[in-house]
């Protein structure tokens, strides 16, 4: 139950904001408030109770919290039975996530109070989103999972497209578009599997996941079962195939080089809550998908692309950070090192090492609440002045010594400075993609040293931003205007940085408290797509050549 | 892995140290405005009975066994990554150097800082420095080291920046820390071959402690192979060259701390920073950190690497001296001076002289920091001049000082002492140390013979001969002669005062601990002096000892000695009587040397502006080309869609309207038939019956 609740809480208040009156309108923000406060309280019961020894990344046993009930049942005559169930559960990769996401959220919802236009409509898009973002790290069927991945989408594309900046439209359709495009391909995996999985208690075909994971229940002869052969699509055998469709379909998410341009504008034109929730959890649900997707169902397929997916992650991380070096309006800047930062997720991920998962899934963690905090921090200058760009603006040190403090730990904490999470987490996945090369031999050296070079620009850009925009005499554009504008921080945006700082400062110093959390299902997910996706990549060579 | 959770004294008395500076950092970091004096009392006795807790464990550990305190900390299953902390002579030694020079320089900074806006802040700023530096020797791991290099790197921006409206400060400090991620990302490279072939970066479990053999010394290079049974108990190799590449890299992160050439070019311009800091950052401490680390992986470098670190070495040490000699700037000429004692460091690091390198990193710390705290004592009293009368000057420009030592006699007396010790003069602690490093080179010539390690021995020798001429030089031209500014300003009465007490007794002290006699008793050899007695190299499978003797251990002091006389001779006839003159400013010799090789023009030509240059391409490329495509996907899309729009509108609907105007056509073609006249369609009928009767006719 305590999922179905985290899950549907804000879907309720949907409904008590939908039907208060305009007069109320002040009530809005205390009580989208309240419901992400009620979540994190919710995630922190789970992360009590949460049993770190499971293991199975593949099997219900690993599972936790699960609810699984049967939803859509239909008799469809010679085609069998049609289930679809409403199958929730959470283990090390979720669970992480799911915290995640509902501190963001709360952060996202401080900085709602910003918002001055159409409230009603806002936060009813912003809660319908708050749903869907907790389904997608719960869901276990495919079926539901694509119904949350895609209910993201719709109040994304409103809130960037009503509540955004100047090219708010083209920025939101943009994203939409992108998007909706990896996701039209994976429908049609995800109904191919359908049709090549079985339920082994009822017989049905069945959507579950978990189920997908395991070659026992695929039906001989379908399209992507792999022990009585293989289907070629185009001269690819199926299954690669699917597992390329779905890698893109997520890593557009992430987002990998060179289908990262929606994120720069996107992130440009959202107002400051969504860019917060889109850099610190949508990006996440792209990794969320490769890992649990992607390797999960198709482990041969990560075996099989590991040196391109360690390629396209080495590309995103410099490519992400020469641009983010050239960027001269700070939230492009900030969101092209997202590009540079999430780069390291896919080299941790494609390392397929223990290390290499670790380091990818703390990143993804590290990250969210880093982005969450420099995209806040943007947001500080711009509700003031209505400008962003760096040349705009110097001496900021002299000008607003409060908010200075914090702009310099999140960029001390995102160019990796160890203590805090960044450092822990960059330095995993390039231990993990360095000891890659006499583990398992998937990836070269050079990827890790090209890797750490990343880590290098990115102490060029947010160095030079400080020197460029805080340090020096003051002088702004606006001139003695801005001067009064731009006020140190106030009370709200305090205690909004303040928990993100400590939260980045306790994962860098005590990163056990999410490493255990995550270790042993890491490990059987390594061990899984290794084991199981080199036998099967075998077969299908075997079969092929 | 020697795991041990049992806290003794000593080590309890480290950790209290280690966390002292960082509480301070805290207090005053969080409450320093509302403390009373700003809050500087707070990092001054902190850092005080920092310095009384590692007295207490240098007492208790040196000569003794070494001790050790783990806590795990990380485990993936695969790699166990613990913190703890790691006492013995080395780190034991430097806690105690660190924590006294830090204390004298925070007294000193009380009166050289006061009056600062940001008073709390420099003092908070530099009790982390101090923990980050405590924590870098204390650490037991390459992996808590690399996090304290780091903190440490870190804190130096900071405090590089203090003065962070000044354009050239905040520029300084950032080229600081870049250069110095330079070196980490080697540094970082380095550690993650480490642990892929060892499994670990316990120290005591790599390097071994003492006579035991730890991982590396166990590691053999077999044909191709370098080969370990690593700490997981089983059989790891990787290509041979990966045991260079990993001690080069890890030397790479020690250039950039130690400003060694290439990457030295930062620690001059650090000198934007207060001269208290310079003093202890960039001359005692934190840059002998990068020696410190080299010294703790000494086992694992190759023979290929350890030449390659004294060619560095030696080259950089030439290299700073000759610049030193030319610049006009008081701090600058200290600057390179430094880097050019550390490249003496790093020499004898590399020739194996594992025990030289460490004594003179400490004799050095002593005499470099003082020569720094007399700098600033005097450019503290210029700078009160400058604001006194309101006049116009670079207050650390050499050319406006001279014949300060009356005014000035104690700051004077003690610049003298450090000068002295720098010089390597008889009866000073640089003497001692500089002249192990200096007979260890020509020893190695003498017994190998190749030309590499003669030009090592001779790029040494130069360097100790520049040595004395640009101290001295600094000497005379700020102590003797005239005072030159009263000259330029003629109107005005300018009166210079020697500092006061607080700047005075930390000078005073540290010139105490330039004399040899803290040493060694013998006041021309070391060998048997109390330090070099308990700094004995770790195990090597590289390292060919060299042992001096004979011919070499008596010419080289005495002839290092005469040559360095005969440079103060020269440098007094040229700065302090003007009666000498070597070079004029245009020369370019003097060029070359005064614009420090052109090194900082070159690197903006081949790797900044390229870079920056790049960057501006792939933000071209990224907005044009690679959007560019993504929208014109959207173009084509949308031009698809029109001429879809087109067709239908045109084609498929011009049919179905075609098809319905062509019927109304055609009706309407009909229509005029139905006349409704009776004698038209007879005769119609009668014409249509005509036709049928002709064409069968026709047709048959």
């Amino acid at each position: 139950m305590i999922l179905t609740v985290l899950i549907f809480l804000p879907i309720f208040f949907l409904m008590v904001i939908a039907v208060l009156p305009k007069s109320q309108t002040s009530w809005f923000k205390y009580i989208n408030l309240f419901v992400s406060a009620m979540q994190l309280g919710i995630s922190f019961i789970l992360y009590q109770n949460f049993d770190r020894s499971l293991s199975a990344s593949t099997k219900e046993a690993g599972f936790q919290f699960i609810e699984k009930h049967s939803w859509i049942g239909l008799q469809l005559g010679s085609l069998g039975k049609l289930q679809i169930d409403y199958f929730l559960g959470i283990d090390g990769i979720s669970i992480g996530l799911l915290m995640l996401s509902a501190f963001v959220m709360l952060i996202a919802s401080l900085a709602s109070w910003e918002i001055k236009t159409n409230e009603k409509g806002y936060y009813v898009l912003f809660l319908l989103l708050n749903t869907a973002i907790m389904g997608v790290f719960c869901a276990l069927d495919f079926f539901l999972f694509y119904i949350f991945y895609e209910l993201m989408l719709l109040p994304l594309y409103f809130l960037i497209g009503i509540w955004g900046g100047a090219r708010r439209e083209y920025a939101a359709i943009k994203f939409f578009l992108y998007t909706l495009f990896g996701s039209v391909f994976m429908l049609l995996v995800i109904i191919g599997l359908y049709f090549s999985v079985k339920d082994p208690l009822t017989g049905a075909h069945s959507f579950n996941m978990l189920y997908m994971m395991d070659t026992a229940n695929y039906v001989k002869g379908s399209i992507f079962d792999i022990s009585s052969g293989t289907a070629l699509l185009f001269g690819i055998p199926a299954r690669l195939l699917a597992f390329g469709v779905l890698f893109i379909a997520f890593a557009i998410k992430v987002p990998i080089v060179p289908l990262h341009t929606w994120l720069p504008d996107a992130h440009v034109e959202a107002p400051t809550p969504i860019s917060i929730i889109l850099a610190g959890v949508l990006l996440k649900v792209g990794g969320y998908g490769i890992f649990r997707v992607c390797l999960g169902i198709f482990p041969e397929g990560a075996i099989y692309f590991s040196w391109w997916l360690g390629l396209i992650g080495v590309v995103s991380i410099i490519y992400g950070a020469m641009n983010a070096l050239a960027a001269s309006d700070l939230k492009r800047l900030i969101a092209y090192s997202s590009v540079s930062h999430m780069g390291f997720v896919l080299l941790g991920i494609a390392s397929t090492t223990v290390e290499g998962a670790s380091g990818a899934m703390f990143q993804m963690i590290s990250h969210g609440v880093l982005s969450s905090m420099l995209f806040f921090l943007v947001g500080v200058i711009y509700i003031r002045v209505h400008d962003r760009e760096i040349a705009n603006f110097r001496g900021l040190l002299l000008q607003m010594p409060v908010f200075s403090v914090f702009v310099f730990i999140a960029f001390f904490a995102s160019l990796g400075l160890p203590g805090f999470s960044a450092f822990i987490a960059e330095a995993f996945s390039l231990i993990g993609a360095f000891s890659s090369a006499s583990s398992n031999q998937l990836l070269p050296h050079w990827m890790a040293v090209v890797g750490a070079v990343g880590v290098l620009l990115g102490a060029c850009y947010f160095l030079w931003t400080l020197q460029r925009m805080f340090f020096g005499a003051k002088h702004f554009r606006g001139g003695a205007d801005w001067v009064k504008q731009l006020t140190d921080l106030n009370a709200r945006e305090i205690l909004a940085l303040v928990p993100m700082a400590a939260f980045a400062l306790l994962l860098g110093i005590l990163p056990s408290l999410f490493f255990n959390l995550s270790n042993a299902t890491l490990t059987d997910v390594v061990s899984h797509t290794l084991k199981t996706g080199s036998s099967q990549l075998q077969t299908l060579t075997n079969l092929l050549f | 892995m020697i795991e041990t959770q049992h806290i003794s004294t000593p080590l309890l008395a480290a950790i209290i140290a280690l966390l002292l500076p960082l509480l301070a950092f805290l207090i005053i970091g969080l409450f320093g405005r509302r403390l009373k004096r700003q809050g500087d009392w707070v990092a001054v006795s902190f850092t005080f009975i920092a310095f009384l807790f590692s007295a207490f464990c240098f007492s208790q550990i040196w000569q003794q066994a070494p001790q050790y305190f783990q806590l795990p900390w990380l485990n993936t299953g695969i790699i166990k990554l613990a913190i703890g902390l790691r006492l013995d002579n080395l780190s034991a030694l430097m806690i105690i150097l660190v924590t006294f020079i830090t204390s004298l320089v925070m007294v000193y900074s009380m009166e050289y800082m006061k009056g600062e806006t940001n008073y709390p802040r420099y003092f908070a700023h530099l009790s982390l420095f101090l923990f980050s530096m405590l924590g870098l020797v204390l650490a037991d791991s390459l992996l808590l080291i690399y996090i304290f290099w780091e903190l440490v790197g870190f804190s130096s921006y900071l405090l590089i920046g203090f003065w962070y409206n000044r354009d050239s400060a905040a520029r300084a400090s950032k080229k600081a820390f870049i250069v110095n991620r330079i070196g980490d990302i080697a540094f970082f490279i380095g550690i993650l071959i480490l642990l892929t072939q060892f499994g670990t970066l316990d120290l005591t479990t790599l390097f071994g402690s003492g006579n035991i053999q730890g991982l590396v010394q166990q590691s053999k290079v077999l044909g191709d192979h370098w080969m370990v049974i690593n700490s997981a108990g089983s059989i790891h190799a990787l290509n041979k060259t990966y045991l260079t590449i990993a001690g080069l890299c890890i030397f790479a992160g020690a250039a950039a701390k130690s400003a060694q050439f290439p990457l030295h070019t930062w620690l001059p311009d650090a000198m934007e920073g207060p001269t208290s800091v310079s003093s202890l950052i960039h001359a005692a401490t934190m840059v002998a950190a990068g020696v410190y680390l080299v010294a703790r992986v000494f086992p694992l470098f190759d023979s290929e690497a350890l030449s390659i670190i004294s060619v560095v070495g030696a080259f950089t040490a030439f290299m700073a001296a000759s610049i030193a000699i030319t610049q006009n700037d008081i701090k600058r000429v200290l600057a390179y001076s430094t880097i050019s004692q550390l490249g003496f460091m790093i020499t004898a690091i590399g020739l194996g002289a594992w025990s030289a390198a460490l004594f003179h990193l400490v004799t050095h710390a002593f005499f470099k920091c003082l020569l720094f705290l007399g700098a600033g004592s005097v450019i503290h009293q210029l700078h009160h001049l400058k604001h006194e009368h309101h006049l116009d000057f670079d207050h650390q420009d050499l050319r406006i000082m001279g014949g300060l030592r009356k005014k000035m006699p104690v700051t004077y007396i003690v610049l003298l002492l450090a000068a002295c010790a720098l010089s390597g003069i008889v009866f000073f602690s640089g003497f001692l140390s500089k002249d192990m490093i200096l007979m260890s080179a020509w020893m190695r010539t003498q017994t190998e013979g190749s030309g590499v390690t003669f030009l090592i021995a001779l790029a040494l020798s130069l360097a100790a001969v520049f040595t004395p001429f640009y101290i001295f030089r600094l000497i005379f031209k700020v102590f003797w002669g005239d005072f030159r500014l009263q000259k330029i300003h003629p109107a005005h009465n300018l009166i210079v005062h020697e500092s006061n007490n607080f700047m005075k007794v930390p000078m005073m002290l540290l010139a105490a601990f330039t004399i040899f006699i803290f040493y060694s008793f013998n006041p021309i050899h070391a060998a048997h002096g109390w330090i070099l007695e308990g700094l004995q190299a770790p195990l090597s499978n590289f390292n060919k000892e060299t042992v001096i003797s004979g011919f070499v251990e008596s010419a080289v002091p005495a002839i290092t000695l005469l040559l360095s006389i005969a440079a103060i001779f020269s440098a007094k006839k040229a700065y302090a009587d003007q009666k000498l003159r070597f070079l004029s400013e245009d020369n370019l010799l003097f060029q070359f040397s005064q614009r420090a090789w052109y090194f900082d023009a070159i690197y903006d030509r081949i790797i900044v502006e390229p870079t920056v240059l790049l960057s501006k391409l792939t933000g071209w490329f990224d907005k044009r080309i690679v959007d560019g495509f993504v929208n014109l996907w959207g173009n084509l899309t949308i031009s698809f869609a029109a001429f879809v729009a087109w067709i239908d509108k045109r084609i498929v609907d011009g049919f179905v309207n075609f098809t319905g105007s062509f019927s109304t056509w055609l009706g309407s073609l009909f229509r005029r038939t139905q006349t409704g006249r009776l004698q038209q369609y007879m005769a119609l009928g009668v014409l249509g019956l005509i036709l049928i009767f002709v064409l069968t006719y026709i047709l048959h």
